[in-house]
């Protein structure tokens, strides 16, 4: 047992050899190619990312008839953007946003691996796909808020939608108070991937 | 069924990360990619080019299955991107892309400061059926008619069968009862049959809300609900 806790010095080291001699192996082999893999990491750079869910809530705030189309039928009221083509590809097949209001905080989760909306935001951070949040935050979610530095009233409803099937889910946080003449590009600027996650508040600089 | 299959609600974890990052280390960006594309590529995949390389079945399932497999101290030792590593390069050994021997000795090469650039023939038609898969995915939205057994509202209760390599049913919920608050429009399909643990074939799916309470007794917090995402083959009437 004692072997399966000792940790060889060149972990890293090792890991990023066998990545890279693997890409190469399926290069050479005819698998894929030279660009395949920075073809797909440019792909969530730049087209499918948290940009896009940030572009989809400061609409839901300047425009409540959008944020009820979004609620009733996300796929439909996202298509009704200009995006680029993949907002229903990859991890977007079957997308729902739910809303944060003062009576009630959504949270996402996926307790068995890490099931996320990458058109909307992107790839999930580290934190998402670690054991100890997936553990806790399903049984205690004020307790992690907290270790994510934010801080709950007692009275307000928690939801945690676990994504086991094909729904990918994603939160609509609530507008800081004071940005109500904002302009959606300003707002734009405001919505952090974890806030459309459920554990930060947009808050206003 | 493993640590893994159960883990929400785990005690004794310390506190969680809050790491932002996708990736931990540069390496971790190639094997999402080398998955990304292996999922691009995979043979059940409708109107796919027919003269890949590639011509294995990968999904999200054969990902799950094998960090699921997986030794549970060993789970917890590893990060995320490791277990897609280990088992990724497993994948690749075993249908016979590579060798194992392939694998180590260029690897070592790289440890050893790093090996002359590889050429491959892979042509275009690769990169246009990953770029394909990335924009319009594989929506496991089947075509089968099948008549829903429960509606909003109605009571169940979680069915707790037996699971042998993988499941969509966490663990904490397993004879638990709760309300369906949605019943997904049509039906779903997994890209595999579960053997016991029933999935696979198109059925409907539902959201079912849990009241912290019916989860976890004096240990939840007030004020707050869990819902799943289930596939009907997890729910029984609530007697």
């Amino acid at each position: 047992m004692q072997s399966l806790f000792k940790y060889v010095d060149d972990r890293e080291q090792k890991n990023a050899a066998r990545a890279m001699a693997l890409e190469d192996l399926l290069i050479k082999k005819g698998l894929i190619t030279q660009d395949s893999i920075d073809t797909i990491l440019e792909y969530f750079e730049t087209k499918m990312g948290p940009f896009n869910g940030a572009r989809i809530v400061a609409r839901a705030w300047t425009d409540e008839s959008f944020k009820q189309y979004l609620l009733q039928d996300t796929p439909g009221a996202i298509a009704s953007m200009d995006f680029p083509t993949g907002m229903a590809g990859a991890e977007g097949e079957h997308m729902k946003a739910v809303a944060n209001a003062p009576s009630d905080h959504n949270m996402i989760i996926c307790t068995l691996c890490s099931c996320y909306p990458f058109p909307v935001l992107g790839l999930p951070p580290y934190w998402y796909k670690d054991p100890s949040f997936r553990s806790r935050a399903v049984r205690e979610p004020r307790a992690v808020l907290k270790e994510f530095g934010v801080n709950l009233p007692s009275d307000v409803q928690v939801h945690l939608w676990d994504s086991s099937a094909q729904i990918r889910w994603f939160v609509i946080p609530e507008q800081p108070l004071g940005t109500e003449d904002w302009t959606e590009e300003e707002l734009v600027k405001l919505v952090t991937p974890e806030s459309m996650m459920g554990v930060a508040m947009v808050e206003k600089p | 069924m493993k640590l893994q299959h159960s883990l929400g609600g785990l005690e004794n974890v310390g506190p969680v990360s809050t790491e932002r990052n996708v990736f931990v280390c540069e390496w971790e960006k190639r094997i999402f990619g080398i998955h990304m594309a292996m999922m691009s590529l995979s043979n059940h995949l409708p109107d796919r080019p027919d003269n890949l390389e590639f011509d294995s079945e990968w999904t999200w399932a054969d990902l799950r299955k094998g960090a699921e497999a997986m030794n549970p101290f060993e789970y917890f030792k590893y990060r995320y991107y490791e277990k897609w590593l280990g088992g990724i390069s497993g994948f690749i050994i075993s249908e016979g892309y590579i060798t194992a021997e392939e694998l180590e000795d260029r690897a070592s090469k790289y440890l050893e400061g790093g090996p002359p650039a590889v050429a491959g023939q892979a042509g275009p038609e690769v990169d246009g059926q990953i770029l394909k898969y990335m924009q319009f995915g594989d929506s496991p939205k089947s075509d089968v008619e099948k008549t829903p057994r429960f509606a909003e509202k109605d009571r169940v209760r979680i069915r707790d069968n037996h699971v042998t390599d993988h499941t969509k049913l966490p663990g904490h919920l397993r004879n638990k009862i709760g309300t369906v608050v949605d019943v997904s429009d049509g039906t779903y399909s997994y890209f595999q049959h579960t053997g016991p643990d029933g999935i696979g074939d198109a059925m409907p799916v539902y959201t079912v809300m849990f009241e912290q309470d019916e989860l976890w007794g004096e240990l939840g917090e007030p004020n707050t609900r869990v819902y799943a995402d289930l596939f009907e083959a997890y729910l029984d009437v609530a007697e």
